[in-house]
């Protein structure tokens, strides 16, 4: 839609710029989620900042280990350029240990942790999903419905505008989950918001034209999806039967 | 407690069945109905791709539609100049990927509106023998909306624009998305 910005002769990718923005406001809405939950904000930003961290490095790293022959003889390339070779799951992996190990090293509960990187994180994917709206090689199925967008001279489901639309019911699934009279048990505002999120990306995921299918015909992304999703209700339930429940607080 | 876990129990059979129903449908819900083919339009994700003949230096004519509908090859097209240096960085790894996957894959080198002579002695004095091909009056650059340079277009086995990356990319990024292709 827009993959360069031009101002007079020089360009700028607009997918990167994207990811800039979206790393600090992810950044600045876990500083306000851990306020929000009455958490130390400085401690926990410098744990989201190590994750954000982390995850860019172990997804370039991990790309560059599954295409090392590319590589061996050209170790500047690991360097330069950046602005394509990345594995995403290397940087959920690199990002999640980061998150685990950090948290340990601070003495910090792992879903209080969680609690207050979920809205950062579902502000990253919102991020990802509009660079991928503006930049990027993701594309909606073919449709007549009113709302879709021409693309390229047909139409198409806005289907990253979707994701975005999940996001944000994601976050206010969260803004729900934290009011003072809900927060009885640690962990349930960012399993809930996992679960409303990966279901959400199940039902929009349909929509795409160029996803990753099994040989099957199936989406991989929402097998990924539903794998989460019910993960994330499971968790819920154990938690919810298993766990001791704290007074909740007054507003 | 019991109540709690059944209501728990009720919800997650219920998402785990529609879950798993919907990932079901959807797999025939939207299915692929082909893309509309476009003549001139940029960055045409999704869409045919604009076909087009052009000449290599040594004058053979290479026709995009040769290597997708008569070949079933991917195609990667990386539009360059000899002024520009972000595409002189990218060059040798075309240049490997070609040798690499030569057959199995075409990698199609368009220049912007230079001449033939000067394309020619940039390509000896660099060693590239991937086809290189003349668009002296941008007919192909402007077909396919080419704004910025490098700009590298990945084609699949059908004709189908599948990815468009702009600026320099690496050998690693090029075999990965034609090994994907080759996949898909």
């Amino acid at each position: 839609m827009l993959p360069y910005i031009n101002l007079g002769s020089i360009g700028f990718p607009t997918a990167p710029l994207v990811y800039i923005i979206g790393a600090w406001v992810s950044l600045y809405v876990v500083d306000r989620a851990a306020r929000r939950l009455e958490l130390d904000a400085e401690t926990i930003y410098s744990l989201a900042a190590a994750t954000l961290i982390s995850g860019f490095v172990g997804a370039r790293l991990t790309f560059v280990l599954l295409h090392w022959s590319s590589f061996d003889d050209n170790l500047l390339g690991i360097l330069w350029p950046l602005n394509s070779g990345y594995s995403g799951v290397g940087g959920v992996l690199f990002a999640a240990a980061a998150t685990y190990f950090y948290a340990r090293w601070k003495r910090l509960d792992l879903w209080t942790v969680l609690d207050a990187l979920a809205p950062g994180i579902i502000s990253w994917l919102i991020f990802t999903s509009l660079a991928d709206f503006l930049g990027g090689p993701g594309f909606g199925a073919l449709t007549s419905l009113p709302w879709g967008i021409e693309q390229y001279g047909v139409q198409r489901h806005p289907v990253q505008i979707y994701e975005i639309l999940v996001g944000l019911a994601s976050l206010g699934v969260w803004w729900l989950a934290t009011q003072p009279e809900r927060r009885s048990l640690d962990g349930r505002a960012f399993l809930m918001t996992t679960a409303v999120y990966a279901g959400g990306r199940l039902f929009v995921e349909a929509f795409r034209d160029n996803a990753w299918y099994t040989t099957n015909g199936l989406h991989v992304v929402q097998i990924i999806s539903f794998v989460i999703m019910l993960g994330s209700l499971l968790l819920l339930a154990w938690r919810s039967s298993y766990s001791p429940v704290k007074p909740a607080t007054e507003s | 407690m019991n109540r709690e876990r059944l209501e728990w129990g009720i919800i997650i059979v219920l998402a785990a069945l529609m879950g798993a129903g919907w990932i079901y449908v959807s797999r025939d819900a939207t299915p692929f109905t082909g893309p509309t083919p476009v003549t001139t339009a940029p960055y045409v994700l999704g869409n045919l791709a604009p076909d087009f003949t052009l000449t290599t230096l040594e004058g053979e004519e290479v026709t995009l539609r040769n290597f997708t509908n008569d070949s079933g090859q991917p195609v990667v097209l990386n539009f360059w100049a000899t002024w520009c240096p972000p595409c002189r960085v990218e060059m040798p790894y075309f240049e490997r990927v070609n040798a690499k996957y030569e057959g199995r894959a075409a990698v199609l080198g368009i220049n912007q509106a230079e001449s033939v002579e000067a394309i020619q002695e940039f390509a000896t004095r660099n060693g590239l023998t991937y086809p290189l091909l003349a668009d002296r009056d941008m007919k192909v650059n402007n077909l396919y909306g080419i704004l910025n340079l490098p700009t590298t277009i990945f084609i699949d086995k059908n004709g189908v624009v599948d990815e468009v990356l702009i600026g320099t990319i690496s050998q690693a990024v090029i075999e990965d998305r034609i090994e994907q292709l080759l996949d898909s």
